[in-house]
């Protein structure tokens, strides 16, 4: 249609608004900026600020779970999908790497389109039939798609490494580099970790994370409105499949060894928990999320037991009080704040 | 030119005969009323023609290919595009996200684009481009809801009770951007229940009762049709 005609139209305003500010209130480039340039120099620069081997080996641990949570908030935060199945992917790109580098020699860096493209193939042999059934069947599937995987491990004899698992050598020197060194893992994961974040940010601010939000808005409005929804739940089911592929393979590189119980039902729930308890729609929610069940236990000395109670408890606690998971409450804090001082 | 042509079409809830055999057709510079009282069917009708629904039976004709039982976003990507009863919207992105959305997918082929903030100031939401969708008003969700469906670029449109719950100000504003659809190279097929509108902006009517069509033609002449004021009035003793 041309609307050409109807630049003149002077049809009568819309009645206005009711109360004050609607939409969120604008940010200085200062104040967007300084979170995130924080953030980063944190993440590049912590190796020089010595940190013991116990501390380096959690931040590398907090890193591999938040490459795989990028992934899980893109299909999560986005499309409004929950996955409780993303160890299992994580698993699948684990195993691919220690797999591939024991019987075809491949490097890292050879495995990890494999690994990432593999993963994603995974998901949308899960996806293609259950996203197209709704909501609480794809829990399901994916919850399920853990306890297949676990099963497919043990019984998988020599080839899976069965029950014991596999082992894996080090990543080694690349350019000089030597990766055997946990700094440098680190340093790595930390790349990773940014790459992620940084993808993550794409998704989000172009049209296609446009698109899955209209989904996660309402299906039925954005089917009318031309989106192909089935295709786009299950590309974004890939997506976020692909980034647990690479963290699973950082993961076993980190590791050096790998087992089945790695890969099941409650390392994908934790996994779930730990999206929604960062912020599935803010940009450094992974790593918050990532970060908080990581070292929490650590800080507060608890022993496994005792974390997996405050872990529930900590969940329940965050979907009463902050339903936007801890970086969104943060934000809101800030916003709330800011807004008495302006006033004042 | 008929676009929209429907032969015999039927849906069934399990025993509930929703639509029993409608026969409609639409040209593209046409607005067709569609009447009836509650539960007559109208809703079904859109949801079927437009792929929310499959047909039991029948066809559905669109520019004359055979679209019965597509999936809603290709149907719509051809340019035939419906609104809901219920005020819908992508309730926490902004009004000019909501309207990007449509504006991505929606029809690919006819007429140009148009720029979806031309679009929320032709339905009267200029200036509120920034604001959250569900945080505005129902008048106001209700204009954008027809900005959504327009900015997917639609030959026909069929809207489903786009006057209800406004105002009549806010309807006589409505009536206005309606009347000026088919001149922009959008035809209209709607429903609504407010006879005042129907009769002043409709070149026909049809009307439904238990999912059958039991009158056609010009507003005046079907709202005196006997069958019609039974159906309305309740049946002459
Ligand atoms: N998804 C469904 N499942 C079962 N029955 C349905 C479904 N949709 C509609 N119906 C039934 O089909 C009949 C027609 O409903 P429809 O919503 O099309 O009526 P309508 O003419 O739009 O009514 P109204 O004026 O109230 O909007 C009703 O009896 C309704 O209960
Ligand atoms: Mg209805």
């Amino acid at each position: 249609m041309d609307l050409a005609k109807t630049e003149s139209l002077d049809l009568p305003q819309a009645e206005p608004a009711k109360g004050g500010s609607v939409g969120a209130p604008r940010l200085t480039w200062m104040e967007r900026a300084i979170v995130p340039a924080g953030v980063f120099l944190l993440l590049i620069g912590l190796p020089w600020l010595h940190p013991g081997y116990r501390l380096l080996s959690l931040a590398v641990s907090t890193g591999v779970n938040t490459i795989a949570l990028c992934g899980l908030a893109i299909l999560f935060g986005q499309a409004g999908i929950m996955s409780v199945g993303h160890a299992a992917l994580m698993g699948v790109g684990a195993y691919a790497g220690a797999i591939l580098a024991r019987d075809l020699d491949m490097s890292f860096w050879a495995a990890l389109p494999c690994a990432a493209l593999l993963a994603a193939a995974v998901a949308g042999l899960v996806g293609l039939p259950s996203l197209r059934v709704g909501g609480h069947h794809f829990v399901i599937i994916t919850f399920a798609l853990c306890g297949l995987f676990t099963i497919v491990l043990t019984n998988g004899g020599a080839f899976t490494g069965a029950a014991t698992g596999l082992d894996i050598a080090p990543i080694g020197t690349v350019f000089g580099v030597n990766f055997s060194k946990l700094q440098n893992l680190y340093l790595l994961a930390a790349a990773f970790v940014l790459a992620s974040i940084g993808l993550m940010r794409l998704v989000m601010t172009s049209s296609y994370g446009r698109t899955l939000r209209s989904i996660r808005e309402n299906e039925t409005l954005a089917a009318a409105l031309g989106v192909n929804v089935g295709l786009h739940k299950i590309v974004a089911f890939m997506i976020s499949g692909a980034f647990a592929g690479v963290a699973g393979l950082v993961q076993v590189y980190f590791l050096q060894h790998i087992s089945p119980d790695l890969y099941g039902a409650f390392p994908s729930v934790y996994i779930a928990l730990m999206v929604m308890l960062g912020g599935p729609r803010m940009l450094l929610g992974p790593l918050m999320g990532a970060f908080i069940v990581t070292f929490l236990p650590e800080v507060l000395n608890l022993d496994p037991i005792d974390a997996r109670i405050a872990y529930g408890v900590g969940l329940i606690l965050v979907i009463l009080l902050l339903p936007g998971g801890v970086m969104a409450g943060l934000a809101h804090l800030y916003l709330s704040c800011r807004r008495c001082v302006v006033r004042s | 030119m008929i676009a929209l042509e429907v032969k015999g079409l039927r849906k069934t809830f399990g025993g509930v005969v929703a639509l029993d055999g409608i026969d409609l057709a639409v040209g593209l510079d046409d607005i067709v009323g569609i009447v009836g009282p509650n539960g007559s069917g109208k809703t079904t009708l859109f949801n079927v023609v437009t792929g929310a629904l499959k047909p039991s039976a029948g066809s559905v004709r669109w520019l004359g290919e055979e679209i019965g039982g597509m999936a809603a976003y290709q149907i719509a990507r051809k340019g035939l595009v419906r609104t809901f009863q219920q005020a819908m919207s992508f309730p926490a992105l902004t009004v000019r996200e909501n309207a990007l959305i449509a504006h991505e997918h929606g029809a690919r082929s006819g007429t140009r684009a148009v720029v979806p903030d031309a679009l929320l100031r032709f339905v009267g939401l200029d200036g509120r481009e920034d604001e959250i969708a569900g945080s505005m008003p129902f008048g106001n969700l209700r204009r954008l809801g027809l900005a959504l469906a327009l900015a997917a670029r639609p030959r026909l449109l069929l809207l489903d009770e786009p006057a209800a719950g406004l105002n009549d100000s806010e309807t006589e504003q409505l009536a206005g951007i309606i009347r000026r659809l088919p001149g922009l190279g959008v035809g209209v097929c709607l429903i609504d229940h407010d006879m005042n509108l129907m009769t002043s902006i409709c070149q026909r009517l049809i009307v439904l009762d238990f999912g059958a069509k039991i009158a056609e033609g010009r507003p005046e002449d079907v709202l005196n049709d006997r069958k019609v004021m039974e159906v309305y009035l309740g049946a002459p003793t």
